[in-house]
């Protein structure tokens, strides 16, 4: 009975406000809509440039994220990128001005274990205009990345700098030997 | 001695004999490849549905019912289009967060009033689709279109769709409620 009176009380306030305001259309493109990365090694980074074109006559603020599609959805072949963070966006966000375009600096960078070898991955980059609309359209870019085989043995001055240290160690180690053979040699 | 030295000597020099062609390479090659006229772009018009007062637990459709809402491709690749809804928030009290109505992720219009509560349900409906008819509209993202891996929006097309809401069997009247619908597309 409480629970009627409490649901004819509401009805009869029928005060709830929903979505109140009209608005325009949003109008933005991404280009390219595709981008492929391949022979990236583990330990390596890659970047490419994308462009957000503002077709609308006022400014809009845009937002990058990566998304992890369905595997229905993805390129066949492709597995789920393992890890979002791997991605970054410079900037993360941006503001493109009306009837202009905005470039944003994708880096993309694989950690040096031998697990991300020989993998292809499908990842989306997610581009969001800021908005307060009831609909609100997103553009995807495709981000296909496929690693090479092998690690890279790492870079060049660790490989140096290793092989440095290794000489000076095995010298050290000669001219100890040589010096406490000759010690020995002497005291006999 | 001598001998145990060289041959350590050796077996230093023999194990970096594989890492000899990483020094020689000056550059790995990565192959980055985007085409660079492909450019995806959606606009959604119109963006808004000024519903006024609500009553609880009622059905509202959006007029014209299922071409209400225009989704034309204003890019140059065909794409697939998906959609995710959200909870509508109350915003007045500067948070969004002290009062809410939950999107419904499943079917629940039938069931009992006291498990609906303060849940909203959202459908799609596209024009000319009657198999699907209306489709319910969850936080995650699902198809907008194609449904089922049919045919991708071509570069120019355009789709019209319409709205469904139903209201929570309860709420609190005078309160402007907002909520977002995300469409989102990507090349097919």
């Amino acid at each position: 009975m409480i629970r009627r009176i409490k649901l004819v009380v509401l009805v009869a306030a029928l005060l709830a406000v929903f979505l109140p305001s009209f608005a325009l259309a949003q109008n933005f493109g991404v280009s390219p809509a595709e981008v492929r990365i391949d022979d990236l090694s583990p330990s390596e980074e890659a970047e490419f440039e994308f462009t957000i074109r503002n077709k609308d006559d006022i400014s809009h603020i845009f937002t990058m994220t990566t998304y992890n599609p369905e595997k229905s959805e993805r390129r066949e072949g492709r597995a789920e990128f393992p890890d979002g963070s791997w991605i970054s966006f410079s900037p993360q966000e941006i503001e493109v001005a009306a009837n202009s375009k905005g470039t944003v600096r994708v880096t993309v960078a694989i950690p040096s274990n031998q697990e991300w070898a020989g993998k292809d991955w499908e990842v989306w980059i997610r581009v969001a205009p800021e908005s307060m609309d009831l609909l609100v359209a997103n553009c995807y870019i495709r981000f296909l990345v496929s690693t090479s085989k092998s690690v890279e043995a790492g870079s060049k001055t660790v490989l140096i700098v290793g092989i440095v240290i290794g000489i000076l160690l095995l010298g050290y180690g000669a001219y100890y030997s040589r010096r406490k053979a000759k010690l020995k040699h002497l005291q006999r | 001695m001598k001998a145990g030295i060289t041959s350590v000597l050796l077996a230093i020099i023999l194990a970096l004999i594989p890492c000899l062609p990483t020094l020689a390479a000056d550059t790995a090659t990565v192959t980055i490849t985007m085409t660079g006229v492909d450019e995806i772009s959606i606009t959604l018009e119109p963006t808004e549905w000024p519903l006024g007062d609500v009553s609880p637990d009622t059905e509202y459709l959006t007029s014209p019912p299922i071409d209400w809402c225009t989704l034309t491709n204003t890019g140059n690749v065909s794409v697939n289009t998906f959609i995710e809804g959200k909870d509508a928030r109350w915003y007045e009290d500067g948070t969004g967060k002290n009062y809410y109505w939950t999107l419904s992720n499943t079917n629940e219009s039938d069931v009992d009033d006291a498990v609906r509560g303060h849940k909203y349900m959202l459908w799609f409906r596209v024009h000319g689709d009657t198999d699907r008819g209306y489709v319910l509209i969850t936080e995650g993202e699902s198809e907008f279109w194609p449904p089922n891996g049919g045919s991708s929006i071509d570069a120019g097309d355009y789709k019209q769709f319409g709205l469904k809401l139903l209201t929570p069997t309860f709420l609190y009247g005078g309160r402007e409620m907002k909520t977002t619908i995300t469409i989102s597309a990507v090349a097919a």
